[in-house]
C-alpha cells in the first residue's frame, strides 16, 4: 500500500468509527483497524533457534554423535586434570539388546585410559545382564600419603599406575530388585615414580614394608560374586528406598604369590523423603576390607582409600589409605526450586589395619555443604564445600555423590 | 511500517476519543460479530523452552499496575465474554442434562472398532509415545496413552478435564478412550517416523510394537488410549497468552486482558491443570460460508489432576512456580526447614489419580508451572466469572463426568468426585468473598431479581442486600439518584431510558454491584453489569 492509499484509508476509517452506533460497529472499527496493520504471524530469532534445536534434536545429535562417535569429557580418577577423547557409544544395537562403548582419553595432565565394552544389559526381559569390558590406564600421579590412619598430610607423595584389566560379568535378576552376580578376568598392573610438581615420588619416601608393592606390579587373576538389593524409586536421582550392595572379590597373584587378597565391599544406601520427598535425608555407610592369608600383603594400591568429593569431603583425594576402611555420609537434601537442590552433609570414617579396629572411635569427620543442580531429576552439576581439621576443600563434580560407584569392581570404577 | 504504525496510532486514538453512549443499541452482544474471513495466516510453532524461559524472568503482555486496574476486555456489557472463537455459553446459561456433560464436544465421532486403523504418523521418541490413525471412516484421530506406572491415570484426567472445560464453555476437541487390540492397527504406505535422533526412517511394525511396549497393557492384551479426534480445519500453530495474532483481523483483544483466559485461572486451579500454557492451545482456521477463520482451542488435558501425562505430577504442581526468586531465596535461607503448603499434603496410594488432593489446595495462591499473562491480570471479577460457573455444576454433574473416565477402581472415581467437589467450594468461597455474589439478575413482577450464589450453593450466609436507584444518562453517562427507590422494586420508569440500581451490603462496603436497565416501550431489560470491590 503506497502512502496516498495509507491516508485515504485512514479518512475512511475515521468516517466508519465516528458512524459507530453500535457494539457491532465499534467492534468492526477496531477490526478495520487491526486489519489495516496486518502482518505475518512470526517468532524472533532466538524463538526460532530454539525450535530449531529442539525440532532437530541437536542437543541428542550432539550427545550421541556421529553414528555414535563423540567426544568424551571427564571420566579419569581426581587429580588427572581436564581430560577428554573420542568416544564410541552404540546402545541401539540389535533393537537395544546391545551396547557398544569404547574410549581414549588423555587429560591435560597427559594421563591416559583406554577402554572398551560390550553390553547386554536388558537380555530375557531384563532379568539377565552380560558384560565384557576391557581398560588400560596410565595414571601418572596418583596421591598417596602412607597407610594408616595416622600418615600426615605432609607426607602427600605420587607415583605412576599403570595397569590393564579385562572383566566379564554376568548378572541374573531372578526377583524384582534382587541381582546377583559374578565377575571373572584378570588386571596387570604396574607402578612407577608419579610426577608431579612439588610432590615427591612415592618411593623417594616410602618402602616396600610401608608401602607393600612398590617394587613393582603384580598379575592378578581376579574373580567375584556380588549381591544387589535396590528398590530405589529411581536409581539414578534417587528419593526414597534403598540400594545394598554386597561384593566379594579374589585377587589370585599369578606373579610372585605374594600379593593375593580377597576383598569385601559393602555399600549401604537409604533415602528418607518426608514433606512429599521435597525433603529427604540420605544415609550411605560404605565399607571395604581386604583379607590375606598368612605371609600374603595387599599392594598398597589396592588397598580400600577415602577422601575427596564422594566420601570424606572436607579431604584431599585419596587422603587415607589402608587394608580396610569406613565411610559414613549422611546429607540432608532439600528443594530449593524445581532444579536445584541444596544440601548439608557430614562425612566420617576411617582406615584400619586390621578389621578389630572397626568401630565408631577415631573418626575423621568433615561437615560441608552443596548445591546440586538437576533435570529431569539427574544431578547434572554438584558443587560441594567440605570442611576438615586438615582444611576445605570445594568440589565440583557431574554426578550425585552415592552413585558413582559401581557394585562389584568393574574397570569403570574411579579407580578400584 | 511507519506509516503503518501511525494509521493505527490515530485510529486507536480516535476511536479511544470518539463521543459514545455507554450502551448502544445492540447491547449486550451476546456473540461477536460475524469473524471477518482471514485470507492469510501461516503456520507456526511456539518454542516450550522459549516461552517457560520468556514467562519466568520477564512475563511479557501489558501487566496491571497498582491503583489502576485494567479490567478485562473482549466482554460484553454484562462482563461476559461474547460467544465465538473462543467462548461459547454453556452451562451456566443453560443447564446441561446429564447426557451432554457426558458427551462434551460430541459422540458422533467415535473411532470405528470395526475396521482397522490405519498409522499415518507416530511419535516414537519423547516421553508421550503415540500416534496418528485414520478408521475406516478416515476420520483422523491421535491416539495418546498411560504410563505403565499409571494406568488410567492421564487417559482419565483428560476424559474428565477435556469435559469440564467444554462445559465451562472453552473449545476442545472431541475425545474417546478406547480399548482396542493392536491387531487392529495398520501400518499406511510410506510412513516415516523419526529416531531419537530425529532421523526420519520408513515406519515398521517394529516401531510399532516399540510404542506399545512402552504404555500401560490390560490384562486382556488390549490398549486403553485417549483417541482425540483430530480439530476441522487447518492447525497454525498454538496461541500465546499474551498479545494478539498479527495475521488476525479478529484478534483485536490483547490476551492478557481477555476475561475468558483470566478467568481460566481458576478453572485450571480447579483441575489442578498446571500445564496450561502456550503449547497446549491450537489455532485452527475454520470454515465458515463466508471464508475461514481463526477458532481457538485448548488441548491436552493429561497433565491434570495430579497426572504429569508419563508420570504422576510433581507435589509442586500448582504450589509454586519451577522457579520463583522469593520462594527459592526463602528455601535457601531456611534450609527448606519453612515447609510450603503444598508440600504437606496427603495423597492416596491410587495408581490412576496421581497427585490430586483437596485439603492443601489453596485457589487464590494456586499458580501454574510457570507465570501465565492472563492468569496473572486476572481481577476478583474475573475470578468470580469463572467461579461461578464452575460452582454451577452440581454434585451429580460432576459425578456424571468423572464417569466418562471409565475408572475400573471404583475408589479412584469416588476420589476424585470428592477432590472436585471439595475444591469447587473452596473456589466459590474464594470468589465469593471478594465481589458481591449476587447474579443471574432478571426482571420479574415489576421487580429486579437476582440471586446470591454462595447462599445458594452453601458456601456463605445470605448476604444483606440494599439497592439505590438512579436515572443514567446514557450520553452522559451520569446519573441522577432517585433516594425514594430502595427496594428492589423497579422505579417508576417515564418513557424510555436507562436506569440504574446499585446493590450493597453492609458487611461488606467497599462492595457493589450495578445493574443497568434500559427500557425501549413495553420492554425493559438488564444491559449493563458492573461490579466494584
Amino acid at each position: 500500500m503506497n502512502r496516498t492509499g495509507i491516508w485515504l484509508a485512514v479518512a475512511a476509517l475515521l468516517a466508519v468509527t465516528a458512524a459507530a452506533q453500535s457494539r457491532t460497529a465499534e467492534i468492526e472499527a477496531a477490526r478495520d483497524a487491526k486489519t489495516a496493520q496486518l502482518q505475518p504471524e512470526a517468532v524472533t530469532g532466538f524463538e526460532s533457534a530454539l525450535l530449531e534445536v529442539k525440532q532437530r534434536k541437536i542437543i541428542e545429535r550432539l550427545t550421541a554423535g556421529y553414528h555414535g562417535l563423540r567426544v568424551k569429557l571427564g571420566g579419569m580418577a581426581t587429580g588427572s586434570g581436564f581430560a577428554a577423547g573420542p568416544e564410541l557409544f552404540r546402545d541401539d544395537l540389535l533393537d537395544g539388546q546391545i551396547r557398544v562403548e569404547a574410549s581414549a582419553l588423555l587429560s591435560t595432565s597427559r594421563w591416559q585410559k583406554y577402554e572398551a565394552g560390550i553390553f547386554a544389559p536388558r537380555l530375557s526381559g531384563g532379568r539377565l545382564l552380560l558384560g565384557l569390558e576391557a581398560v588400560r590406564r596410565d595414571y601418572r600421579a596418583l596421591d598417596y600419603y602412607g597407610s594408616g590412619p595416622d600418615s600426615s598430610r605432609a607426607s602427600r607423595t605420587a607415583y605412576r599406575l599403570e595397569d590393564t584389566a579385562i572383566l566379564g560379568s554376568a548378572a541374573v535378576e531372578p526377583v524384582r530388585h534382587v541381582r546377583i552376580g559374578g565377575t571373572l578376568g584378570g588386571l596387570w598392573t604396574d607402578i612407577g615414580a608419579g610426577r608431579r610438581d612439588e610432590v615427591a615420588s612415592t618411593e623417594k619416601i616410602f618402602n616396600e614394608a610401608s608401602a607393600p608393592g612398590l617394587a613393582g606390579g603384580t598379575n592378578y587373576l581376579r574373580s567375584g560374586l556380588f549381591g544387589q538389593l535396590d528398590y530405589r524409586d529411581d536409581p539414578a536421582g534417587p528419593k526414597s528406598g534403598g540400594n545394598y550392595v554386597l561384593a566379594h572379590t579374589w585377587y589370585r597373584d599369578e606373579s610372585s604369590g605374594a600379593f593375593g587378597f580377597r576383598r569385601w565391599d559393602i555399600d549401604v544406601q537409604q533415602y528418607v523423603p518426608f514433606f512429599n520427598k521435597t525433603r529427604r535425608l540420605a544415609f550411605r555407610a560404605r565399607m571395604m576390607m581386604t583379607d590375606t592369608a598368612a605371609g600374603r600383603r595387599v599392594p598398597f594400591y589396592l588397598q580400600p582409600y577415602i577422601g575427596g568429593s564422594d566420601d570424606l569431603r572436607g579431604f584431599r583425594p585419596y587422603r587415607f589409605t589402608d587394608r580396610n576402611a569406613v565411610v559414613y555420609n549422611a546429607e540432608y537434601r532439600w528443594e530449593i526450586f524445581s532444579g536445584l537442590d541444596g544440601a548439608l552433609f557430614f562425612d566420617a570414617g576411617k582406615v584400619m589395619p586390621h578389621r578389630g579396629r572397626l568401630s565408631m572411635a577415631d573418626l575423621e569427620i568433615s561437615p560441608g555443604f552443596g548445591f546440586r543442580f538437576n533435570a529431569r531429576n539427574r544431578t547434572f552439576i554438584r558443587l560441594d564445600v567440605g570442611v576438615s581439621h586438615e582444611g576445605a576443600a570445594v568440589w565440583l563434580k557431574f554426578n550425585d555423590p552415592f552413585l558413582p560407584r559401581l557394585f562389584g569392581t568393574g574397570t569403570r570404577q574411579p579407580l578400584y | 511500517m511507519r506509516d503503518m504504525k501511525r494509521l493505527a496510532g490515530i485510529l486507536l486514538l480516535f476511536v479511544a476519543a470518539a463521543p459514545g453512549a455507554k450502551f448502544y443499541n445492540d447491547d449486550p452482544l451476546i456473540q461477536e460479530p460475524r469473524p471477518r474471513a482471514v485470507l492469510k495466516a501461516a503456520s507456526r510453532k511456539v518454542s516450550d523452552y522459549h516461552d517457560i524461559l520468556w514467562h519466568t524472568l520477564a512475563t511479557p503482555g501489558e501487566k496491571q499496575r497498582p491503583g489502576a486496574p485494567i479490567p478485562a476486555r473482549g466482554v460484553n456489557t454484562l462482563g461476559d465474554p461474547m460467544e465465538g472463537a473462543w467462548w461459547e455459553r454453556r452451562h451456566y446459561w443453560r443447564r446441561m442434562s446429564l447426557t451432554e456433560l457426558k458427551q462434551g464436544p460430541g459422540i458422533a465421532s467415535v473411532p470405528a472398532m470395526d475396521g482397522k486403523w490405519t498409522v499415518v504418523s507416530a511419535k516414537t521418541e519423547g516421553i508421550t509415545p503415540g500416534f496418528v490413525v485414520l478408521d475406516r471412516h478416515k476420520r483422523r484421530y491421535f491416539v495418546k496413552f498411560d504410563p505403565p506406572s499409571n494406568p488410567e491415570m492421564a487417559t482419565g484426567a483428560d476424559q474428565i478435564s477435556s469435559k469440564i472445560f467444554y462445559a465451562l464453555g472453552y473449545h476442545v476437541p472431541e475425545n474417546h478412550i478406547v480399548y482396542f487390540s493392536p491387531e487392529i492397527l495398520e501400518l499406511g504406505q510410506d510412513v516415516t517416523v523419526q529416531d531419537r535422533l530425529g532421523r526420519p526412517h520408513k515406519m515398521t511394525g517394529r516401531d510399532l510394537t516399540e510404542i506399545l511396549s512402552r504404555v500401560h497393557q490390560e490384562k486382556d492384551g488390549r490398549y486403553r488410549a485417549t483417541a482425540s479426534l483430530a480439530l476441522p480445519g487447518k492447525p497454525i500453530g498454538p496461541y500465546r497468552y499474551f498479545g494478539t495474532r498479527r495475521d488476525d483481523p479478529n484478534d483485536i483483544v490483547p490476551h492478557e486482558h481477555r476475561r475468558d483466559l483470566r478467568g481460566m485461572h481458576m478453572a485450571c486451579a480447579w483441575l489442578d491443570h498446571d500445564d496450561s500454557r502456550s503449547i497446549n492451545t491450537l489455532d485452527v482456521l475454520a470454515d465458515a460460508p463466508w471464508g475461514q477463520y481463526v477458532r481457538h482451542y485448548q488441548l491436552d488435558f493429561g497433565s491434570t489432576l495430579g497426572s504429569g501425562s508419563d508420570k504422576v505430577n510433581s507435589p509442586r504442581s500448582g504450589g509454586e512456580y519451577l522457579f520463583a526468586w522469593k520462594d527459592a531465596a526463602v528455601q535457601l535461607a531456611t534450609f527448606g526447614l519453612a515447609v510450603q503448603r503444598w508440600a504437606r499434603a496427603d495423597y492416596p496410594k491410587l495408581p490412576a489419580v496421581g497427585r490430586f488432593e483437596s485439603a492443601m489446595f489453596d485457589p487464590e495462591h494456586w499458580v501454574p508451572e510457570y507465570p501465565n499473562p492472563a492468569f496473572v491480570n486476572r481481577l476478583p471479577d474475573d475470578d468470580f466469572w469463572m467461579a461461578k460457573q464452575i460452582v454451577n455444576l452440581r454434585d451429580e454433574e460432576i459425578r456424571a463426568i468423572v464417569s466418562t473416565a471409565e475408572y475400573s477402581d471404583a475408589r479412584a472415581a469416588e476420589w476424585v468426585l470428592k477432590c472436585l467437589i471439595e475444591r469447587r467450594d473452596k473456589i466459590g468461597r474464594a470468589a465469593f468473598r471478594k465481589v458481591l455474589p449476587v447474579d443471574r439478575f432478571e426482571l420479574r413482577d415489576g421487580r429486579l431479581e437476582w440471586v446470591d450464589l454462595a447462599a445458594t450453593h452453601g458456601l456463605g450466609a445470605p448476604l444483606e442486600i440494599g439497592v439505590r436507584w438512579a436515572a443514567f444518562d446514557n450520553g452522559a453517562g451520569t446519573n441522577r439518584p432517585l433516594p425514594r427507590e430502595v427496594t428492589a422494586r423497579l422505579p417508576r420508569m417515564d418513557g424510555n431510558g436507562y436506569w440504574v440500581a446499585t446493590l450493597t451490603s453492609p458487611s461488606r462496603p467497599r462492595q457493589n454491584v450495578r445493574v443497568y436497565l434500559r427500557k425501549r416501550g413495553d420492554r425493559t431489560q438488564v444491559v449493563g453489569i458492573e461490579r466494584t470491590w
